[in-house]
């Protein structure tokens, strides 16, 4: 087990490795003129060379990419170039925000999709028939447009909810829970829709194998074979899919904390990627991508864990 | 889970029925205050960069520096200049050297005194921090301090909107102990009627002010607590006010009739112009552009009434003069100076020698696509073809700084006559890419710069000038939609999207 997760990690740093390389390139082609969006329109050249000094975009490519890399190795993520808030306060900020969302979203998707999924797998006929409609609705549907639909009825119309965050120091822990509520269910939708889907399909498949009728055919409980065999059997497709729906919804909470007015990554990330602030736009790249690479090991392991086979493999 | 078919029917209804609910629209979110209200928050379309008042900016992103710091000159809403920190003001004979007499009894909020070394110190700062308006003092060479309540700014040049730029970001004052810090960074030190509560602002999220005790001016003070929320998208600026999360917000013409319906108070004022720019006007690399009846022509081929009412709602003035209405330079003559008529713009093209077709290029400006395309079906109408190219990016400015551009549609601001001078028409002038200029033109533009009081009038010549010569295909002013609730009053202040903060009050 240990030589399988050095192995995955060693080629997560890998993968680091080479999207700073690449976020850095992209960057450095649209960042010739970030001293004239800094100092504004009527700077003049004298400024904006001093500026472009300041920042190194005086410097090679190579070497910037250099220096970013030893100051990032060394812990040291920068500053951002409008702001000149550190790149390390502005994630660690923004970063509860957003993954309280998606942690609440993504355990809520994984105990309401598997039993959707389970209940349209084993009782067939109209159940099933409902989670396949509502899988079509519910992926046709982008989690946006669904934000927009509950923040108007349950917001603005009945006032239930807050229309936009609240979230503030000193307040009590219920502002949180209602701020938070209407885009984890924004999330949510997508999520359940899809995931059920999948976990239905996968126990399907499984509850067609031989190995069960053996099982019903020693007089094991239905209760037992589907729990303890079928589900066991049928969750690394499960988990495979809810891994995808987390990574997809990194995306997703972009969008939804700007309607929603959440200090979250989103904000920041789209900030930051228009105005080319580089040393912004690759801390947030890089803790993406980090993310994405502990939830494939987790997902890993979780596989493993569950059917020993994968270990081998 | 065990979901029966009469409950799952149910659930369908009831989706159904919400999802009808929000087809009506209709929001009901307004609900008169029964008592004066005591606190003020406003929804900023942007997150302040740093709270150091050198990095301040204008207009939207000028109004919550105002909550914490006082500025040397104070501009009313009609664009009067009133005392503030200073509270009076001259010149020399030659506009070289502006001495202004300032006030002895204000204190900073951290205890530190105002006086002249206070504000040489916050005018030097200025100078040196390379903020975005850092221009604003580029002529001033220095400041003297005369005596304890005196301070002189020395010009190279004579520099009309200087008095104006000392009520805007030049003319904040922070506290001298704090500027230059890393802390003035995130919270602010200043003289104003509002101190931050660190604990209850969040970044990219809330900046909140309190009212300051013993605050020298309280007829500037009018709100217990002013509260800053960020909401940088429109349909979260909708929702924040009609649900009564804030109290006024910026919002456009289609959002702001869901506002109307919630019995939101509009408080409209011009303060940007949009339409063509038609930069290369010496034909250096579009040579058509480079005769004047091709640049007439173009400015008698659009409709611009009718472009109005259908792309912004009719929420604007058509107009054919790039300079704004309480400037000075604007003119009742230019007004209409274009009206619409193809056959005329097909004859002047035709005298221009251009009868088998012109074309331009502009490049795809983000959110004006609507407008580009009605521009080029009507351009196309009088023989003259528009290609739409690659969207502009985030290296726009530099790409008009090095002509990449011949035409542009734009949306810009329309400031007092020699900041819009600098900006659209000298040779300094970033919208003047390729630096076309007349000595007949700069002889009006030199009589602006050493107008003194007579600046705005005598700028009406240059807006003649740029208005006969066609350098621009103005369509319209535009409506700023600024949307309140019956809470409190809002006063608009002219050349601003939102009103400064000074403008709010409590209604009843």
């Amino acid at each position: 087990m240990i030589p399988f997760i050095l192995k995955r990690l060693g080629s997560g740093v890998v993968v680091l490795l080479a999207v700073s390389i690449l976020t850095f390139s992209l960057l450095y082609v649209s960042s010739g003129s970030i001293a004239r969006n800094i100092l504004g329109d009527q700077a003049t050249p004298e400024q904006l060379a001093v500026k472009e000094a300041e920042l190194g975009l005086d410097q090679p490519i190579i070497t910037r990419y250099i220096s970013w890399l030893t100051d990032a190795l060394g812990g040291n993520l920068g500053a951002s170039w409008f702001t000149s808030e550190p790149v390390a306060n502005a994630l660690a900020t923004r970063i509860p925000v957003t993954m309280t969302m998606v942690v609440v979203a993504m355990i809520l998707i994984s105990i309401i999709a598997t039993l959707i999924g389970v209940a349209a797998a084993v009782k067939r006929g109209w159940v099933d028939r409902v989670v396949q409609i509502g899988a079509i609705i519910g992926d046709s549907i982008p989690g946006f447009v669904i934000g927009i639909i509950l923040v108007t009825i349950l917001a603005i119309q009945m006032g239930l909810f807050p229309a936009t965050s609240t979230i503030a120091p000193g307040v009590d822990a219920s502002a949180w829970v209602l701020s938070l509520t209407l885009p984890v269910i924004a999330l949510l939708i997508n999520g359940v829709t899809g995931g059920a889907q999948q976990i239905r399909s996968a126990v399907i498949k499984q509850l067609e194998r031989d190995y069960v009728r053996t099982l019903r055919s020693r007089g094991i409980g239905e209760r037992e074979v589907l729990f303890k065999h079928v589900l066991r059997s049928a969750a690394p497709a499960g988990l495979t899919v809810l891994s995808l729906q987390l990574i997809g919804m990194l995306g997703g909470v972009v969008i939804l904390e700007s309607i929603f007015a959440l200090p979250g990554m989103g904000p920041m990330a789209v900030t930051a990627t228009i105005q080319s602030d580089q040393p912004v736009v690759m801390g947030v790249v890089m803790y993406t991508v980090a993310v994405v690479i502990v939830v494939n090991l987790i997902v890993d392991l979780l596989n493993g864990w569950l059917n020993p086979k994968v270990r081998v493999s | 889970m065990k979901l029966g078919p009469k409950a799952a029917a149910a659930a369908l209804i009831v989706s159904a029925a919400l999802a009808l609910t929000a087809c009506g629209g209709g929001a009901t979110g307004a609900n008169p205050a029964a008592a004066k209200t005591t606190t003020l928050t406003l929804g900023t379309v942007q997150e302040i960069r740093s709270w150091d008042p050198a990095q301040a900016h204008v207009g939207h992103i000028l109004q919550p520096y105002q909550a914490a710091y006082d500025s040397l000159l104070l501009r009313q809403p009609d664009g009067k200049l009133s005392p503030m920190l200073a509270t009076a003001w001259k010149y020399n004979d030659t506009n070289t050297k502006l001495t202004l007499d300032l006030r002895t009894d204000v204190t900073f909020s951290d205890g530190a005194k105002f006086d002249a070394e206070a504000a040489k110190a916050n005018l030097d700062h200025f100078k040196t921090a390379n903020g975005p308006q850092m221009a604003q003092l580029t002529a001033v060479t220095g400041v003297t301090v005369v005596d304890a309540d005196t301070i002189e700014l020395n010009l190279t040049t004579p520099d009309p909107s200087l008095e104006f730029y000392l009520s805007q970001a030049a003319g904040l004052m922070g506290s001298p102990k704090a500027l230059g810090t890393e802390a003035i960074k995130t919270e602010p030190v200043g003289s104003g009627p509002y101190v931050m509560d660190k604990a209850a602002t969040v970044k990219d999220s809330q900046s909140v002010f309190t009212a300051r005790k013993d605050y020298w001016n309280k007829d500037l003070q009018k709100f217990q607590k002013v509260t800053f929320k960020t909401l940088t998208d429109l349909t979260a600026r909708t929702n924040a006010l009609v649900s009564g999360q804030v109290d006024a917000t910026l919002l456009d013409p289609k959002t702001g009739k869901q506002a109307e319906g919630a019995k939101m108070t509009l408080a409209a004022n011009q303060v940007d112009w949009q339409g063509l720019l038609l930069m290369d006007r010496d034909g250096a690399k579009n040579a058509p552009l480079g005769n004047v009846k091709v640049r007439q022509a173009i400015n008698y081929a659009f409709d611009r009434k009718t472009i109005l009412e259908q792309v912004l709602l009719g929420q604007g003035t058509p107009t054919s003069q790039p300079f704004g209405k309480e400037s000075g330079a604007w003119t009742e003559e230019l007004e209409n100076y274009y009206s619409y008529d193809p056959a005329k713009a097909k004859q002047l093209l035709k005298e221009a020698g251009y009868e088998t077709g012109v074309t331009l290029e502009v490049p795809s400006v983000p959110g004006f696509e609507t407008q580009l395309a009605v521009v080029k079906q009507q351009l196309a109408d009088v023989g003259i073809t528009l290609n739409v190219g690659s969207a502009l990016t985030n290296t726009f400015t530099s790409d008009i700084a090095a002509q990449k551009f011949t035409t542009m549609y734009f949306s810009l601001f329309q400031g007092e006559p020699w900041v819009a001078i600098n900006q659209i028409v000298s040779t300094k002038a970033l919208y003047n890419a390729f630096k076309n200029t007349t000595p007949e033109l700069q002889a009006k533009i030199d009589a602006v710069q050493t107008g003194g009081k007579d600046a705005g009038k005598l700028a009406q010549e240059v807006n003649k000038y740029v208005v006969e010569q066609a350098w621009f295909a103005p369509m319209f002013r535009v409506n700023q939609m600024y949307y309140h609730n019956s809470k409190v009053t809002v006063t608009p202040q002219i050349q601003q999207a939102v009103p400064s903060i000074y403008n709010y009050a409590p209604a009843f």
